[in-house]
């Protein structure tokens, strides 16, 4: 039997009969007439009640069983053979970037006939489609895994760790990392503290925009993170995206203080409390911060994490069960996001000592966002204090949910993991806050 | 001649339809002057799963430029800007476009699929068109033939663009994401007029639904034009009706002159037309041409394309207004450059016979060779001269397969190439809908009347004549109209051709047709009711209003318009036959009609013309009986 995928209940046995597949061209005659078109298949959710067909003129039609006497099949459909094109220009004394693929779709084909879209995974086609990067450096794209980007764990950001690690001793200048862009903070966060001291720069790019539109916003951020990937003279873990509305600028984010603050724009990445890292234009590079590590020197990857950390929003009437179930849930420490300068309510409080009585540890952030933590204000600081919680500074609640991970990750414990914890290992924790 | 050359006509009408929102969001549908924001993009061409790029994408993306967005907070959101998904479709504009489909006979979709139609000359901040086929076949009768129906498609208009320069194009979002229907029509065989009354049959029929929107730029044709022995060639954009007949004219006799070029080319044996160029400023640095002194003196570079076999061709003009060499011209502009001559029209130009000798000889012409001179910025002549050299290659064939625009002339200039069929995909961010039975059953119960019917109804109802009918359907006031006619007591005849002659008539006298609405015209005409102003005095009573922006109540005062007396009417007929004994006593009941002319230059506006005339037979009874005054008959 064909290939007849989506489709079930009548829809499915009408086709079937018929020995139809997708791609087919097949004829349904109806209460009205004769409908031709190419069967293309139906999403998982469809019903099974309707056939969906393409017409000649490219557009989509759903027809109903009820009206429908009979499907015949026409022509049998050919699968689209992809030509490849030619191969990127040899590019002799071009930096070598390594390109990650972690299953964003950020340069992808269109099948007109399905509707079906596919990425591009070879040199050959990320060329075809950006052939802007062949001339900035001699690109190899690595497809390491195919994950939505809210299905990526510990263990995603380890084995991208250590694939970006074992570059170094590749020799490639850089490497970019393309990711979907709802964790790509998150991710971003883990492999700053995993690579802490990489002597290349490592780039997550990812757009807003799916690649298969002409208006998406991928080509762009991927050439500036393939630029600055091969040519930037520093080192370290940073997020690439649109600075704005327009196709003009690309933003340079710290991996550790980087956050998603928009569903949908293309500028949805800010930097908190830090400027841009960088800024990449019309001209190549237009602006790089002060301070950034330059390339070079030896370091040692630390791609461990633990998972069993949990991240609370606390919020009036949380009842402080949330905390006693994560407890036994088997998480070894909780991040918990407080109001204003780090409060939660009494109940909560006290249940966060036990926590921290019983071996668990509890560290503090801000729903705020912007600022910084300061448990010495007023007395309900100072309870959480004399319990226990730990205040991190200015740290992202995100980044400091996969910091104690990776801390724990580390095999640290008790006092060694608070103060690892309190410690600045990746930009995570400025010492200064300043306006804006 | 038609009939022979195969004349096909395939006409869309893109309507926009009467829905408070946009297709795809909030946003009401109104024009924006002024735009706080604006952000630029560029568009790349997407590729398929064959690893094939539209041709018409491509061409875009050539150019270079990037477009330019202007936005206001009044009329677009982040949908518009790209930088949101789309909400769920109007469900307002999909029965709208539905019930069209039904008065079309057009058998409806069960599940509209809205699809992605890419476009990617910027008109569209995404780089395509949301669009769905809601209907199917159908058809309508026009003069007692039918017209088939190919499919009834809702979709969101584009961006309306403000201007272009070599670097941008800009445009206002305003109107991206209007709800429009389009209907697709069979090609009708015949006579270019035929089109535009199909036009006019079929947008009749759109407002019969009452779920259109009126007024100037919300109904747009494109048409499909072939001949026999050509491509089809998509001419978009005609915005005026009475231009339809005229662009279809001007395609017929330029697709005729390019399959005649093809023939020409076949008698000569010449089956490829094969191209070379090269940099020929150093040559004609000192020519007096126009075209290459300003390119020159500007820094910029002429080059040279000698084209085999297509000498005399160029210029060659077998009906007015249409020459192959006109065609390549518009391939250059069309890429924003205006600088391209050819050898059949040099010496017009401005070029010498030796200059013309010297590039002959540079480019190693013979006299079956033609030269083509690019000119301008040498960035943009380095884009363009190939694709004029493609262009004239494209000579042996005829017709190419092109998108060309309507002008406001009736003409059509080159756009781009045809787009290919490999642009379409699904909108995934819009879920399938399903269109139910009940639904269905209720826009069927909703139809309208036919139009021609609810004209005839006119016509019988109100003793209207069939063209003051249409007029009043047309104009879209039939319901003010009638309740004007049941409430004034006035001749609906009268109320009719006030409604639907007089703007147009005040609009050719300088008064323009907007300042005289709907407003206007009904106080003028309750004056006329009361006896407050005579008919006569209508057209310069609503000019006086529009002019010093008064109420027509006010335009009557200052006119010193206001009705009189039938005596002060009946002295005046009788200083006029007084002054006149002489013309009365020669020419007897024949001094009717210039006696009445003199009264009326008097009374003009101030009284009823019949009046006057009652009065002025009856003084002339006296005049001539010397009955008196009390004379009964008033003629």
């Amino acid at each position: 039997m064909g290939d007849l995928s989506g489709y079930k209940g009548g829809a499915l046995r009408l086709l079937r009969d018929a020995g139809a597949s997708i791609g087919d061209v097949i004829e349904i005659r109806t209460d009205f007439g004769t409908v031709t078109g190419t069967l293309v298949p139906r999403y998982l959710y469809g019903d099974g009640e309707h056939v969906v067909l393409k017409l000649k003129s490219g557009y989509n039609v759903g027809l109903g069983l009820s009206g429908l006497a009979k499907a015949k099949v026409l022509s049998k459909g050919e699968k689209p053979s992809f030509s490849p094109p030619a191969s990127p220009r040899a590019a002799k004394g071009l930096p070598r970037v390594l390109i990650l693929g972690t299953g964003g779709t950020i340069a992808s084909r269109v099948d007109y006939r399905t509707g079906a879209v596919s990425p591009a995974v070879t040199a050959a086609e990320l060329d075809s489609l950006v052939p802007e990067l062949s001339e900035i450096a001699k690109v190899q794209p690595e497809l390491l895994f195919e994950v939505f980007s809210e299905n990526m764990t510990p263990q995603h950001w380890t084995r991208l760790a250590k694939r970006a690690a074992k570059a170094v001793g590749e020799k490639f200048d850089g490497v970019v990392i393309t990711h979907g862009t709802d964790t790509l903070g998150y991710s971003a966060a883990a492999l700053s503290f995993a690579l802490a001291g990489i002597p290349i720069p490592v780039i997550l790019v990812g757009s807003q925009r799916s690649s298969d539109r002409p208006s998406s916003d991928a080509p762009l951020n991927l050439v500036a993170a393939v630029t600055v990937a091969a040519e930037g003279s520093f080192s370290g873990v940073y997020v690439a995206m649109h600075l704005g509305e327009s196709d003009d600028k690309v933003a340079f984010h710290g991996g550790t203080r980087v956050r998603k603050n928009h569903t949908s724009r293309r500028d949805a990445f800010s930097s908190i409390g830090v400027p841009l890292a960088a800024v990449f234009g019309r001209s190549g590079l237009e602006h790089v911060a002060e301070g950034l590590p330059a390339r070079g020197g030896s370091f040692k990857p630390r791609p461990k994490f633990d998972g069993r950390v949990a991240l609370l929003k606390f919020y009036p009437s949380m009842p402080g069960g949330l905390v006693r179930a994560a407890r036994r849930s088997g998480v070894k420490a909780i991040v918990i996001e407080g109001t204003g300068l780090g409060h939660v309510s009494r109940e909560v409080s006290s249940e966060l000592g036990r926590f921290v009585k019983a071996g668990g540890l509890a560290f503090m952030t801000s729903q705020c966002i912007n600022g910084r933590v300061d448990l010495s204000v007023y007395d309900t600081g100072r309870d959480l204090l004399h319990v226990g919680v730990q205040p991190l500074e200015d740290m992202l609640s995100e980044t400091a949910l996969v910091k104690a991970m990776w801390v724990l990750g580390t095999g640290a414990s008790g006092s060694k993991a608070r103060e690892l914890m309190a410690s600045n290992v990746a930009g995570e924790i400025t010492a200064r806050t300043f306006p804006g | 001649m038609r009939d022979k050359e195969g004349l096909l006509v395939g006409l869309e009408i893109h309507q926009q339809l009467a829905i408070p929102t946009k297709l795809f969001c909030a946003c009401p549908p109104v024009k924006t002057d002024e735009f706080p924001y604006h952000f630029e993009r560029r568009l790349r061409p997407s590729q398929s799963e064959t690893g094939r790029l539209d041709p018409a994408a491509v061409f875009e993306y050539a150019k270079g430029r990037s477009n330019r967005y202007y936005w206001s907070p009044e009329s677009a959101c982040l949908v518009e800007a790209d930088e949101e998904p789309p909400h769920p479709m109007s469900g307002a504009g999909l029965e709208a476009a539905l019930l069209v489909g039904t008065v079309l006979g057009s058998q409806l979709v069960d599940e509209v699929h809205v699809m992605r139609k890419i476009v990617i000359d910027g008109s569209n901040t995404g780089g395509f068109q949301r669009t769905a086929v809601v209907g199917l076949g159908g058809s309508f009768e026009v003069n007692g033939g039918r017209v088939g129906v190919q499919s009834v498609t809702l979709e969101e208009d584009a961006a309306r663009i403000l201007g272009e320069d070599s670097e941008s194009r800009h445009f206002a979002l305003d109107r991206l994401g209007v709800a429009l229907v389009e209907v697709s029509l069979d090609p009708v065989r015949g006579a270019p007029e035929h089109v535009g009354e199909v036009a006019l049959h079929l947008g009749r029929l759109l407002r019969s639904t009452g779920r259109v929107a009126r007024g100037l730029g919300t109904i747009r044709q494109d048409l499909n034009v072939s001949l026999a022995g050509g491509k089809v060639v998509e001419v978009k954009g005609v915005q005026k009706l009475n231009l339809l007949p005229r662009v279809v004219e001007y395609e017929r006799k330029r697709q005729s002159m390019l399959i005649g070029v093809a023939e020409k080319l076949r008698e000569k044996g010449i089956r490829k037309v094969s191209c070379r160029h090269r940099d020929v400023t150093s040559l004609l640095g000192a020519s007096s041409s126009g075209v290459v002194r300003r390119a020159v003196s500007e820094g910029g570079v002429v080059h040279c394309i000698a084209a085999d076999g297509l000498a005399g061709l160029l210029g060659w003009e077998p009906e007015p207004g249409v020459r192959l060499g006109k065609e390549l011209a518009e391939v250059a502009r069309a890429n924003s450059l205006g600088g391209v001559i050819h050898s059949d029209e040099f010496e017009r130009q401005g070029l010498t016979g030796a200059e013309a000798a010297a590039l002959a000889g540079a480019m190693g012409a013979d006299h079956e060779c033609a030269l083509i001179l690019v000119a301008g910025r040498s960035e943009a002549v380095s884009r363009v001269v190939p694709l004029v050299e493609a262009r004239a290659a494209e000579a042996p064939s005829g017709v190419p397969p092109e998108t060309r625009a309507a002008t406001d002339s009736g003409e059509t200039r080159y756009m781009r190439p045809r787009p290919g069929s490999q642009r379409m995909y699904p909108e995934t961010d819009i879920q399938d809908i399903e269109v139910g039975d009940e639904v269905r059953r209720r826009l069927e119960r909703e139809a309208p009347l036919p139009w021609t019917e609810s004209v005839e109804r006119l016509q019988r109802a109100f003793t209207l004549s069939r063209d003051l009918a249409l007029k009043v359907y047309d104009s879209e006031t039939t319901g003010e109209f009638e309740a004007l006619a049941a409430r004034l007591g006035l001749e609906p005849s009268f109320i009719a051709s006030v409604l639907v002659d007089l703007p147009a008539r005040l609009e050719r006298e300088g008064v323009p047709e907007s300042a005289v609405g709907l407003g206007p015209l009904t106080a003028s005409l309750e004056a006329v009711a009361a006896g407050k102003v005579a008919k006569e005095a209508l057209p310069e009573v609503l000019k006086a209003s529009a002019e010093k922006g008064v109420t027509v109540d006010q335009a009557i005062r200052s006119l010193g318009l206001g009705v009189v007396t039938e005596e002060y009417v009946s002295r005046v007929v009788r200083e006029v036959v007084g002054r006149q004994t002489k013309l009365v006593a020669e020419r007897g009941e024949d001094a009717f009609s210039p006696l009445m002319g003199e009264a009326m230059k008097e009374l003009r506006g101030k009284a009823d013309g019949s009046m006057v005339a009652r009065l002025l037979r009856r003084e002339l009874g006296l005049a001539r009986s010397g009955e008196g005054s009390t004379g009964q008959n008033g003629g």
